[in-house]
C-alpha cells in the first residue's frame, strides 16, 4: 500500500510538470488554432534562465535571500523572461502567417523550436548543466513510512497552486470568459467587443511563463538540464493536451496528471522499457472512441 | 486560336529543355565531384523519395502526417531482418518492403482515418514513436534493440550488376526517384489525383459529390507508406545498418518541412525542399554550431515570405476556348 | 522567370560542390594525416573533447621527437559523429574520401563503431577503435579493425569473479539503458554469474532497462528498492547515471552503487553532485592516474601542461594509444599502405610500450594486455583503486 502511494506521488509529480507545460499548448491552440511547437523549448529556456540566475550569478540570489528566496527569484525571472520570449516569438514567427493557413504555421513553429534549442546550445554549450546542490533544498522526509523528498512536496504544492490560479482565472473571471469566447469563435468575439490583441498577448505571455516556471522546478527537482530537454517534455505535454481535449484548459491539467500516472502504471506493471508505447497506445484508443479527447466537446462542423 | 497554339508549344519546348538540362547535369555529376558529395547527393535522393511519398498524404490529400518515418522504418527493418536471417536478396526485398509498409499503414490507419486534422497529427506522431520504441526494445530478439541490425547486403542482379559503391548507389536511387516521379505525375492527372485534391480542399463537398473519402484517404496512406518502404529498403542497403534513431520524430518533422517548404502537392517543389533539407546542413558545415540555428531561422523566414513553398503547385486550368476546340474536333 | 531561377539555383549548387571537392582533392601535402572520428558535439561531447585533446597531445609529442617516416609530421583530421550511427557512417565516408588520410581512429560508442568499421573495412582503411567494448566487434572477421580498449566479457567476468566476493553480495540488481553496449554488458554479467546463481550463492533480484532520454527514474528505482539488493550494478552511460544515483539515494536505496565502464567521469560527478558521487564504485579499465611507466608520465605531464587536469575517462587515453600504435606501425613498415600497417599491427607488434602499458594485438584485433579494476570515487572527485584480490 505504501509503495502504491509512493508511486502515485511519483506519477503525480511528473504529471504536474506535464500539466503545466500542456496548459501553454492548450491556451494557444484554443484561441489561435495553432500548435506552438516552440513551447517545449521555451520551457527548456526557462530552466536555463533559472540556472543562470542561481548558479552563474555566483549564487547571489541564494546568498542574499536564502535557498527558498533564491528559488522564488529564479521562478519569477523565468516567468517574466519566458513570457516576454513567448510574445516575441508570436510577433516574429506567427503573426505574419496567420492569414495564410495552418500548415505553414507548423513549419514556422518547428523552425522557431530549432532556433531556440540551438540558441540555448550556442549560449550555454552542448554539455548538460546541473543545478548545484547549494541552490536546491535536498531534505528527505519520512511521512508515515512513505519516503518523500521535500522538493517533491514543494513541486506538487506550487504546481497545484498555479493550476488552481489559472483555472480560477479562466473559468470564473470575466477575462477568462473572454478567453473562452475567443476559443469558441474568434470573429464573433471580436464583434462582441473583446479586444483580441489583449487576449493574444495574454495567452502567449502566460502560457510560456507557466512553462518557464515549470522549467525552473524541473531544474531544481532533477538538477540536470540539457538543451534537448524541451523536445522530450514538449512531446509528452502535447500528448497530454490532446488526451485532455485540445483547447480545453481544465482538460490540459487533467491530461497532464493522467499522463504522469499512466506512465507510472506502465512502468510498474508492464515494463519500464515499454512504458511510452503503452502511453501512446492508450492515447490512440482514447482518440478512437472519443475523438475530441477526454474533456473535449464535439463541435459540429459548419458546411 | 493559332496564337494560343504557338504559345502553348513554346512553353512546352522550354519546359522540355529544362528537364533535359537538369537530367544531363544529374547524370554527369558523379564524375565531377568526389565520393563524399556523391554520398550526400545519394541522401538527397532518399529524402526526395521520402518527400514524394509524404507528398501523397500531406500534399495531395492534406492529411496531417507527422509519423511518416515509421513506415520507412518498417520497410528498412523488413529488408534488414529478412536479408540477414534468411539471406533473401535485396532486389527481391524491394517490393516486399513496400508491401510490408503499405500493409502496416492499412492496418493502423483504418481505425483512425476519420480523425480530424490535429488529432490525426498526434496519432501519427504516436504511431511513429510506437514503431521506433518497439524496434528499440528488441521484441523477440529480432530487431537488435538500439544497436539495430547490421551486415545487410548490397542489391545485386546476379553477380554482374552489384551496386556496391557510392556512384552506383547514386544512380540507383535517382533511377527509382525518376520512375516514382513519372508514376506520381500520372497519378496527379488521373481521377484519383483529382479526388485527392478535392478531399484536401473541402472534405464535405467531396463526400457529397460521391467520392468515397475513406477509401481515397486510406489509398493515399498505403501508397505513401509503400514508397517510404522502398526508401527504407535502399537506405538500409546503403548504410549496411539500420537503427531506431534514424527514424525519430525529428526526422518526420523534417519530411513535413520538405513538403511544405518545397510546395504542397508540387513535385518539383518537393525535390527542391528535399535538396534544401539535405544539402543545407552539409553546405553550411563550416558554421559549426550555428548551422542548425541558421537552418531554423531560414525555415521561419521561408514561411513568412513564401508560405506557398518555393515552387508551389500550379493548377492547370483548362481554358474554355480549348475545351470548345476539343469538342469541335471530336464532333468532326 | 521561375525556370531561370531554378536553373540558377542548380548551377550555384553544382559550382559550390565542385569548388568544395576541388579544395579537398588538391590536398597532397607532406604530413601523415590520421583521421580521428569522435562525438565532438552532442550529449557525449565531453568524451569527444577529451579524446581530441589526448590525440593531439600524443601527436605533438611524436612530432616534437622528429615525426615519423623521415621527418614527416603527424596531422590529425577530426570528423564529428555526435555518437550516432548514421552520422558515424557519413563521418567515416568523409575521412575515407580524403585521399591523404592514411588510417583512422574511431570512435566512442559501440553502436557507432559497428557501421563505421564495416565502411572502413570495405574501403580497406585501417581503423582502431578506442571506446567500443562490445564483444561482437572483433568476432566478425574484419581485417582492418583493431581496438585498444577492452571487451565487455572481460569486464563481466571481473564483476562476477572479483567484485561480487569483494562486497560479499548475495542479491544483485542490474539495470541497463537499452543501448547495445549496456544490454551486452548486463547480459554478459548475468552469464558470468550463472555458475554462482546455480550454486545458490547469489541471486539477481532486478534486471530491467530504462530509457536514457528520460529524467525521472523514481518509478523503476522504487521498484528496484523493493527487491532489497546488496549491490546495484548500472551498466549504462554517464549522462543519465548522474540522475540515477541521486534519485536512488533520495528514495532510500542504500545498496552499494557500482557503475560499468561508461558511468564515471567529470560530467557524472557534476550532474550527481559530489555528495552523491563519492562512494560510487566502478568497474573500469585502467585510469591514467595510476600509470607510472615513462610513456604515461611524459603524456600526463604534457597534457597537464596544456589543459591543467588529467582526462577523466580511459577512452580518450586509448585513442592516444591508438595514435602511438599507428605512428609506430607506419614508421616501422616505412609505408602508409593499409595492408602493411594491418599486418604489422596484427603480427609484428608485440608489447609496444605505450601510454597505458604494453600493447599488442591478437588474431582478431583485440588488444593484448589490458586490465580491469575496481575504483571508488573520493571526496574530491578523483578515483582510487580498490584491492580486489
Amino acid at each position: 500500500m505504501k509503495i502504491v502511494l509512493e508511486q502515485l506521488l511519483n506519477g503525480l509529480t511528473i504529471g504536474s510538470f506535464y500539466a503545466l507545460i500542456a496548459l501553454g499548448y492548450s491556451m494557444v491552440y484554443g484561441v489561435m488554432k495553432l500548435i506552438n511547437f516552440a513551447h517545449g523549448d521555451l520551457f527548456a529556456l526557462g530552466s536555463y534562465l533559472g540556472y543562470t540566475l542561481l548558479v552563474f550569478g555566483s549564487t547571489y540570489a541564494t546568498v542574499t535571500f536564502g535557498i527558498w528566496g533564491g528559488m522564488i527569484a529564479a521562478m519569477l525571472v523565468a516567468a517574466i523572461g519566458i513570457g516576454i520570449a513567448g510574445t516575441l516569438i508570436e510577433r516574429i514567427a506567427y503573426r505574419p502567417i496567420y492569414s495564410v493557413g495552418r500548415l505553414p504555421a507548423v513549419v514556422s513553429a518547428l523552425g522557431a523550436s530549432i532556433v531556440i534549442q540551438n540558441g540555448i546550445m550556442v549560449v550555454w554549450g552542448p554539455r548538460p548543466q546541473a543545478y548545484t546542490s547549494q541552490v536546491v533544498p535536498s531534505v528527505m522526509l519520512n511521512i508515515g513510512g512513505i519516503k518523500i523528498t521535500l522538493m517533491q512536496i514543494v513541486v506538487l504544492v506550487i504546481s497545484f497552486i498555479l493550476m488552481g490560479l489559472l483555472f480560477y482565472i479562466v473559468q470564473k473571471t470575466t477575462f477568462g470568459a473572454a478567453i473562452r469566447a475567443c476559443a469558441l469563435d474568434r470573429s464573433t468575439a471580436a464583434l462582441m467587443g473583446i479586444n483580441i490583441e489583449t487576449i493574444i498577448f495574454f495567452i502567449f505571455a502566460l502560457g510560456p511563463a507557466l512553462g518557464g516556471m515549470a522549467g525552473v522546478m524541473v531544474g531544481m527537482y532533477y538538477r540536470k538540464i540539457s538543451f534537448t530537454m524541451g523536445w522530450n517534455y514538449g512531446l509528452k505535454a502535447f500528448t497530454a493536451t490532446i488526451l485532455g481535449g485540445i483547447g480545453n484548459i481544465p482538460g490540459a491539467m487533467i491530461g497532464g496528471l493522467l499522463l504522469g500516472i499512466l506512465e507510472m502504471l506502465g512502468s510498474v506493471y508492464i515494463s519500464t522499457a515499454y512504458k511510452d508505447v503503452f502511453v501512446f497506445l492508450i492515447l490512440i484508443l482514447v482518440l478512437i472512441f472519443r475523438p475530441t479527447g477526454l474533456l473535449g466537446e464535439k463541435v459540429a462542423e459548419k458546411v | 486560336m493559332k496564337l494560343n497554339k504557338n504559345i502553348k508549344q513554346k512553353n512546352s519546348i522550354s519546359k522540355n529543355w529544362l528537364i533535359i538540362v537538369v537530367a544531363i547535369l544529374f547524370i554527369i555529376l558523379p564524375f565531377i565531384i568526389n565520393a563524399y558529395w556523391v554520398d550526400v547527393l545519394f541522401f538527397f535522393g532518399i529524402y526526395a523519395l521520402l518527400g514524394l511519398s509524404l507528398n501523397i498524404v500531406l500534399g495531395e490529400v492534406g492529411l496531417f502526417d507527422l509519423g511518416h518515418m515509421g513506415f520507412m522504418a518498417i520497410g528498412a527493418y523488413t529488408t534488414a531482418i529478412l536479408n540477414t536471417i534468411f539471406g533473401i536478396p535485396i532486389i527481391v526485398l524491394l517490393p516486399i518492403s513496400a508491401i510490408a509498409a503499405g500493409a502496416f499503414a492499412w492496418l493502423v490507419c483504418s481505425p483512425i482515418i476519420h480523425l480530424r486534422g490535429d488529432y490525426l497529427c498526434i496519432v501519427t506522431i504516436g504511431m511513429g514513436e510506437i514503431v521506433r520504441l518497439t524496434l528499440n526494445n528488441n521484441p523477440f530478439g529480432i530487431t537488435g534493440g538500439s544497436n539495430g541490425v547490421y551486415g545487410i547486403d548490397f542489391p545485386s542482379l546476379g553477380s554482374i550488376f552489384v551496386i556496391d559503391n557510392s556512384t552506383k548507389f547514386y544512380y540507383y536511387i535517382w533511377l527509382i526517384v525518376g520512375l516514382t516521379i513519372v508514376g506520381l505525375v500520372n497519378l496527379q492527372r488521373s481521377r484519383i489525383g483529382r479526388a485527392w485534391n478535392c478531399i484536401r480542399e473541402d472534405e464535405i463537398a467531396a463526400e457529397s459529390t460521391g467520392i468515397d473519402v475513406r477509401y481515397y484517404k486510406l489509398l493515399a496512406f498505403v501508397l505513401g507508406a509503400g514508397l517510404a518502404g522502398v526508401a527504407g529498403n535502399v537506405y538500409a542497403t546503403k548504410l549496411m545498418i539500420v537503427s531506431p534513431e534514424s527514424f525519430s520524430f525529428m526526422e518526420s518533422c523534417m519530411l513535413f518541412c520538405i513538403v511544405l517548404i518545397g510546395g504542397m502537392g508540387s513535385i518539383p517543389g518537393v525535390l527542391i525542399g528535399a535538396a534544401a533539407i539535405s544539402l543545407f546542413p552539409e553546405v553550411f558545415r563550416a558554421f559549426a554550431q550555428y548551422r542548425m540555428l541558421i537552418f531554423g531561422a531560414a525555415m521561419v523566414i521561408m514561411m513568412i515570405f513564401r508560405p506557398g513553398g518555393i515552387w508551389p503547385r500550379k493548377r492547370g486550368a483548362l481554358k474554355l476556348e480549348s475545351l470548345l476546340t476539343k469538342a469541335g474536333e471530336e464532333n468532326g | 522567370m521561375k525556370r531561370i531561377k531554378f536553373l540558377l539555383v542548380v548551377s550555384v549548387l553544382v559550382l559550390a560542390l565542385g569548388i568544395a571537392s576541388l579544395g579537398v582533392m588538391a590536398a597532397d601535402k607532406l604530413p601523415v594525416v590520421i583521421g580521428l572520428q569522435g562525438p565532438i558535439t552532442g550529449p557525449y561531447a565531453v568524451e569527444g573533447e577529451m579524446t581530441k585533446q589526448c590525440v593531439e597531445i600524443a601527436a605533438q609529442m611524436i612530432n616534437e621527437k622528429g615525426g615519423i617516416l623521415d621527418g614527416r609530421m603527424i596531422e590529425i583530421r577530426v570528423a564529428d559523429d555526435a555518437c550516432q550511427p548514421k552520422a558515424g557512417a557519413l563521418a567515416a565516408m568523409k575521412l575515407i574520401t580524403q585521399k591523404d588520410v592514411v588510417a583512422a581512429i574511431q570512435t566512442y560508442g559501440s553502436f557507432v563503431v559497428l557501421p563505421a568499421s564495416d565502411i572502413y573495412e570495405k574501403f580497406e582503411k585501417v581503423n582502431i577503435a578506442y571506446g567500443a567494448t562490445i564483444t561482437d566487434l572483433t568476432e566478425r572477421g574484419l581485417k582492418y579493425f583493431f581496438r585498444t580498449c577492452g571487451r565487455t566479457d572481460t569486464q563481466a567476468a571481473f564483476f562476477a569473479d572479483k567484485v561480487v566476493p569483494f562486497f560479499d553480495a548475495k542479491k544483485i540488481a542490474i539495470m541497463n539503458n537499452n543501448t547495445s553496449f549496456s544490454v551486452g554488458l548486463a547480459e554478459e554479467t548475468r552469464e558470468a554469474l550463472k555458475s554462482k546463481i546455480d550454486a545458490g550463492e547469489v541471486e539477481i533480484v532486478y534486471f530491467d532497462a530504462i530509457n536514457p532520454e528520460e529524467t525521472d527514474f523514481t518509478v523503476p528505482l522504487t521498484k528496484l528498492r523493493e527487491t532489497n539488493p546488496d549491490v546495484f550494478y548500472y551498466t549504462g552511460h554517464f549522462p543519465e547515471a548522474g540522475l540515477i544515483i541521486r534519485q536512488a539515494r533520495e528514495i532510500g536505496i542504500e545498496a552499494t552503487f557500482i557503475g560499468g565502464d561508461a558511468v564515471v567521469n567529470e560530467d557524472f560527478i557534476n550532474i550527481a553532485g559530489i555528495e552523491y558521487a563519492k562512494g560510487v564504485y566502478q568497474t573500469q579499465e585502467a585510469l591514467i592516474e595510476y600509470f607510472t611507466n615513462p610513456e604515461a608520465m611524459a603524456f600526463k605531464e604534457a597534457y597537464k601542461a596544456k589543459y591543467g587536469t588529467l582526462p577523466s575517462s580511459p577512452w580518450s587515453v586509448y585513442a592516444a594509444d591508438a595514435l602511438c600504435v599507428l605512428a609506430e606501425a607506419i614508421d616501422k613498415t616505412g609505408s602508409t599502405d593499409s595492408d602493411d600497417i594491418a599486418d604489422y599491427l596484427r603480427n609484428k607488434m608485440d608489447k609496444f610500450p605505450s601510454i597505458t602499458g604494453p600493447i599488442g594485438f591478437d588474431e582478431i584485433g583485440d588488444r593484448v594486455g589490458s586490465s580491469i579494476n575496481l575504483y571508488v570515487v573520493n571526496e574530491d572527485g578523483s578515483s582510487s583503486i580498490c584491492d580486489t584480490k
